[in-house]
């Protein structure tokens, strides 16, 4: 990869890197930090992306991905990473913008479930995308997505409710 | 839609707003893309002050140590000419001759 082929790939992938390790971290200094990581890896270990295998933005997502799960493990802000039976409790919305209530629903889910959910909602890759990027099954990635929705209907349905649906358990 | 099956919560999903990567990325990230040439000619490293101190206290212990010593060197004993005998050849046939003071004149 040449320089002007690195640079380009920096300028069309950042924001949606960032955006991704922003919501899956919560923490604007960790996503700078690792799609600082993930650009440093694609500069100095270039042989690691295949063309053949798959679109740069499916690899890049795969490594910041990668690099994500391994920080969230280090800090241990969760019960666990793939949590099938994990039920996120309502949201307050006492004195609450409604985006920072999303972002603290959000926040709630499992790890698996977050990421799968934040490739799907926030950057409208499909299942077999987020499968690529994520090395799951499909069936996995569509399991996931559907627990993640469940989750948020349920945590979020203060909300919902007043849009004029009422959601929840 | 496959990702598009509630569009009540997907709707409500996107008031979480999340902004582009700042500046500072753009930075380490150019940082990064530097080759090593330019990187040896304009790039910095970062010295603690204690260290740092260190280095310009032995640098300067250094300087006066050298020039200590140049002051205390002893001056160099003046060269007196030699006359070398090496190719001197003494007279083998010395036949004296007496000249009178008259005779001189």
């Amino acid at each position: 990869m040449t320089d002007e082929e690195f640079g380009a790939a920096y300028e069309q992938h950042k924001d949606m890197l960032y955006r991704f390790a922003r919501r899956m971290t919560g923490s604007p200094a960790a996503a700078e930090d690792l799609v600082h990581d993930c650009f440093l890896l694609l500069w100095r270990k270039t042989a690691c992306y295949d063309r053949e295998r798959g679109s740069l933005r499916s690899f890049l997502i795969g490594v910041t991905r990668n690099l994500t799960m391994k920080r969230l493990c280090k800090e241990r802000t969760f019960d666990e990473l793939e949590d099938d039976a994990a039920i996120c409790a309502p949201v307050d919305p006492a004195g609450r913008e409604r985006g920072e209530m999303v972002e603290q629903a959000i926040a709630g889910l499992p790890p698996m479930q977050r990421e799968t959910l934040v490739l799907a909602e926030y950057e409208e890759m499909s299942l077999e995308e987020i499968s690529q990027a994520t090395g799951a099954e499909l069936a996995a990635v569509k399991s996931r997505l559907h627990r993640a929705r469940e989750n948020l209907r349920r945590s979020l349905a203060p909300l919902l409710e007043t849009k004029g649906t009422a959601y929840g358990t | 839609m496959e990702h598009d099956d509630d569009p009540k919560l997907s709707e409500l999903l996107q008031e979480w707003h999340v902004s582009g990567a700042p500046h500072s990325l753009d930075a380490r990230i150019s940082k990064l893309r530097r080759s090593w040439w330019s990187t040896l000619l304009t790039g910095s490293i970062r010295v603690p002050i204690p260290v740092s101190v260190m280095i310009a206290a032995l640098l300067l212990a250094m300087a006066g140590a050298l020039l200590h010593q140049r002051m205390t060197v002893p001056a160099a004993p003046a060269i007196v000419p030699s006359i070398s005998l090496i190719e001197f050849r003494p007279v083998t046939d010395l036949n004296v001759r007496v000249i009178p003071s008259h005779e001189a004149n």
